[in-house]
């Protein structure tokens, strides 16, 4: 068996015993098989010195996982929420390396995998330590774990049972979920009854009790809105706070009686109960793919109350053409700890972005990219008339919490109470700005800028200036 | 229609901010909310909740502000390409750190980009090449109108036009050019300032210190209405060798050393510390050392300045010997503070209290050639930074020992990947342009660190920003 080995200044890579080795179990080295395929990769690279490689692979999130490994120490990291260590991705990776399955052109080291080693600091990741340490005796076998990669052949039979199974599962489903609406609208009709003054000053523990009953009807999604919805209430100043409440309640009524009147609507099911999945997203018809220039806005990272992470990723399509935003959304639990960027903001790459079926086409999958920073045209005009921006995806769905705005040229201003304000030039238009708008962004014109409208605050992501980009915290 | 619903959502949200139903006072949506109460609430609220989110946006008052234009500075922004860097850098280290990088930068000829950096308004250590950024935070921050550049030169018609920050960068560049005309100036304006706009701008007159100042800091003295700036003008004079006639208090502090021989065929003065035997000694004694001027506790051991500097004997009391340093910083002239600075540099203490204590008043020319010493004995490069500062400018950064020790340390099989960040990081902020660049081959080839290590990255950065040969 070979061993990790340095000649002439460069490091080599490792042999199929290492991934073995490093394997948890056999069910890692199946799956990782599954995975070790060019078709599946992309981004692949490697280190001048050949310590260090590197590749995107994509997975069921809607960013591809981006997967690095140290050949020194066989240290590594992948973006994907896996629990074990290491994940398939990375012995895929390995695997790929090992197996010269594809290449691994030495190039300039992506600012992602530099940010992994700066991590790294102090993680006991030792030349020939932990990290190459085999993390378990079982026996394991890539070579086993190829061949059980065969597909099984179809059975008419099964299938047609998974289907009849499948059905009856989702009548179950939409069963306890109109369950879970009833008490949810029986719920606000006492937070109505009791006084939203006591609501608001309650809000957190109130509204864990009925996403808790929400959970157990199979309404997750709702549940998770509902966890949240006090951090939005108390983001508000205090005057604001029960019309925010009027106005939060309201979109849970609307969307209750949307999911009562159209059960099957995927927008509304994707509201109220879950997503479909990354597989079913790429086989459906009404799936609106969109090949182009992107231009990563923000990545915002929240843990939510019911200890899920939220990775929320808004791209800006630099296209004259097709749906102006797109926004990842990924979950992992918080226990995962913290999970490397899969973007930087301000990155431009070429990419198929596929778009869940809906009014407003937003949330998206990112299928492929490439790097592409030598594109460097400006953002495209935004709509011509921002009062409709505004409202217009509110008529097509009034639940919605946040929409995403392309502004006009504008700059930011500060009222006597020191609540800022978007202006935009010609004056016609202020909106009030969301907390934390400091530094250099109060001080310079915008000549675009994108932002989310909550319907009563903005909160800017990202512009255009005469000291050229700059995100929304300077 | 929208103005009534508008009007009915006042005593609407009363009612359910309250608990009392609404539904009875919506008579606008009355056809639309029907007649079951409950259901009446529920639909009300959906109404009420969209009319809100949708057609009610909060109106700006008439007292909207804008912030002026965040000025440009003298000198240009990173290049786009190492901002990336620069940001890891920053993100490494606290305020000070981040101040280290500006200046830094500065010395190459560059600015942080403001979405990167900024310096606070009170940030007075910022470089003054940043002056008009902290002008601009205060002046917007307290609605004081638009900020002007910076001026071709400073003048008593337009003192009162220019911030703060920028008119102490101006005063310090006219000193530099002028220093009879600064002085004038001062003598002029600063009776009109406050205390501490007095203190800060009297601290330029350090910098090319003259007889011809005497007048001024002796008026200021013994009339100045506030301690500090008295305490200043003392010390200032001091440094011109007009300190004060030996008072008690000096004559105290001689008593807590002692004046003796050493050496067996060439006898030599010397002076060492008396031995304390109390907290309270010792409390009493850097009293004294700061209350005293140089001059005066040199009279008072009976000796000159330049004797006292001549005899001091480095290492016995390490506190001491900070105090005797800060002591001189503060009121010695500047010959006597550079013999202090050549024979700390001698010693190779191993504490560097003392040099850091000195090193305001020594050139950056006469500090890089003490780091350089102190590289060549055993100082790591975070004490040739404490010296140096961040010019970047340090020739002779490698083949020194501070280099053998930290490639002995990175290449052990002990070796962790986050090991010895704060010493590359000095390193980084140490060494010139070409330095850094070898710097970076020993550390590639010579310890196995990778290119991409964060620890490198002020080292690559470095490396890679064009010096364009401007000091900090």
């Amino acid at each position: 068996m070979l061993e990790v080995v340095r000649a002439l200044g460069d490091w080599v890579a490792i042999d199929l015993g290492r991934i073995e080795a490093l394997a948890t179990d056999q069910a890692s080295l199946k799956a990782a098989a599954g995975l070790a395929k060019p078709g599946k990769w992309s981004g692949v690279g490697g280190s001048v010195d050949g310590a260090l490689i590197w590749g995107e692979c994509a997975g069921s999130g809607a960013n591809p996982y981006r997967v690095m490994a140290d050949l020194r120490d066989l240290g590594n990291k992948c973006t994907c929420p896996s629990r074990k260590f290491p994940c398939k991705h990375v012995l895929a990776l390995l695997w790929l390396n090992a197996e010269a399955v594809v290449a691994f052109p030495p190039g300039e080291i992506p600012g992602w995998v530099s940010d992994w080693l700066g991590r790294r600091r102090g993680a006991g990741a030792v030349p020939g330590g932990a990290a190459a340490r085999p993390a378990s005796d079982a026996p394991k076998d890539l070579r086993a774990a190829q061949s059980a990669e065969a597909d099984a052949p179809d059975d008419p039979k099964a299938a047609a049972r998974r289907e009849a199974s499948a059905a009856k599962r989702l009548e179950e489903t939409e069963r306890a979920i109109l369950d879970g609406l009833d008490a949810l609208e029986q719920w606000i009709g006492d937070q109505l009854r009791l006084g939203l003054a006591a609501f608001i000053d309650d809000a957190t523990a109130r509204c864990r009790r009925i996403a808790a009953r929400l959970v157990d009807g199979k309404a997750a999604a709702l549940a998770g809105r509902i966890d949240e919805l006090p951090a939005r209430l108390l983001g508000q100043p205090a005057g604001d706070r029960p019309r925010a409440a009027v106005v939060e309640l309201g979109k849970l009524v609307l969307l209750a009686r949307a999911f009562r009147a159209a059960p099957r609507d995927a927008d509304i099911r994707r509201a109220v109960a879950s997503s479909e999945t990354r597989e079913t997203i790429l086989a459906s018809g009404d799936t609106v793919r969109v090949i182009g220039l992107w231009e990563v806005l923000v990545e915002q990272v929240q843990t939510r109350r019911d200890g899920l992470v939220s990775q929320t990723t808004w791209l800006l399509n630099l296209e004259p053409e097709g749906p102006r935003f797109a926004m990842l959304l990924d979950y992992y639990p918080a226990s995962a700890g913290r999970r490397t960027s899969a973007f930087t903001p301000g990155e431009r790459f070429r990419g198929e972005v596929a778009f869940f079926p809906g009014r407003n086409p937003l949330r998206a999958l990112l299928l492929q990219r490439a790097a592409d920073g030598a594109d460097t045209r400006d953002w495209p005009e935004p709509a011509p008339d921002l009062a409709e921006a505004l409202t217009a995806p509110l008529h097509a769905e009034p639940w919605v919490l946040d929409i995403p705005l392309l502004l006009p040229r504008g700059r930011v201003a500060i009222d006597a109470a020191g609540q800022g304000w978007w202006r935009s030039a010609d004056a016609t238009m202020a909106l009030p700005l969301a907390e934390g708008v400091e530094g250099l962004i109060r001080g310079t014109e915008l000549t675009r800028a994108a932002a989310l409208w909550s319907g009563n605050r903005l909160a800017i992501l990202a512009a255009r200036t005469p000291w050229g980009r700059i995100g929304a915290d300077g | 229609m929208a103005e009534a619903i508008y009007d009915a959502l006042g005593q609407v949200l009363t009612r359910w901010t309250m608990g009392s139903a609404a539904a009875p006072v919506a008579q606008v949506w009355k056809a639309e909310i029907g007649e079951d109460p409950v259901e009446a609430e529920l639909r009300l609220l959906a109404l009420s909740g969209q009319f809100l989110g949708m057609a009610v946006i909060a109106e700006p008052p008439a007292d909207l502000r804008a912030w002026p234009d965040l000025p440009a500075l003298a000198l240009p922004t990173l290049p786009d390409a190492l901002r990336p860097l620069a940001r890891r850098v920053l993100a490494a280290g606290d305020g000070r750190h981040k101040r280290n990088l500006a200046q830094f930068v500065a010395g190459r000829g560059w600015t942080l980009h403001p979405a990167d950096w900024m310096p606070a308004a009170s940030e007075d250590e910022a470089p003054d090449v940043y002056a008009p950024w902290r002008d601009w935070i205060e002046a917007a921050a307290s609605g004081s109108g638009p900020t002007g550049g910076a001026p071709e030169s400073l003048t008593t018609a337009n003192w009162e036009n220019i911030l703060p920050a920028a008119r102490n960068a101006a005063l310090s560049d006219l000193r530099r050019r002028d220093p009879g005309a600064a002085r004038s100036l001062l003598e002029t304006m600063l009776p009109g300032e406050g205390a501490d706009i007095r203190l800060r701008l009297l601290g330029q007159l350090a910098q090319g210190l003259s007889e011809a100042d005497a007048p001024l800091l002796e008026s200021l003295a013994a009339n100045d209405r506030a301690p500090k700036v008295k305490a200043l003008a003392a010390s200032l004079l001091a440094r011109l060798g007009r300190g004060s006639a030996v008072g008690e208090e000096a004559a105290e502090l001689a008593g807590f050393f002692t004046l003796g021989t050493k050496g067996l065929l060439r006898r030599s003065r010397t002076i060492w510390a008396n031995v304390l035997k109390t907290p309270a000694q010792r409390m009493r004694r850097q009293t004294l050392f700061a209350g005293t001027d140089y001059s005066s506790f040199a009279a008072a051991l009976g000796m000159s300045g330049e004797e006292l500097a001549a005899i001091w004997g480095w290492g016995g009391d390490a506190q001491a010997d900070i105090e005797l340093a800060a002591m001189a910083e503060r009121s010695a002239p500047d010959a006597i503070v550079a013999d202090l600075a050549t024979a700390l540099a001698e010693n190779n203490l191993p504490n560097l209290g003392p040099l850091r204590a000195l090193a305001p008043r020594i050139g950056p020319t006469q500090r890089a050639a003490i780091a350089q010493r102190v590289l060549h004995g055993k100082g790591s490069y975070q004490d040739a930074l404490a010296v140096a500062g961040p010019g970047g400018r340090v020739q002779g950064v490698i083949d020194v020992p501070a280099e053998a020790a930290l490639l002995r340390a990175l290449g052990g099989a002990d070796a962790r990947p986050g090991d010895h960040a704060p010493e590359l990081l000095a390193l980084g902020m140490l060494a010139t342009r070409a330095g850094a660049q070898k710097a970076l081959d020993r550390l590639v080839r010579g310890a196995g660190l990778l290119q991409a290590d964060p620890r490198l990255d002020m080292l690559r950065l470095n490396a890679a920003l064009e010096d364009r040969g401007v000091q900090g």
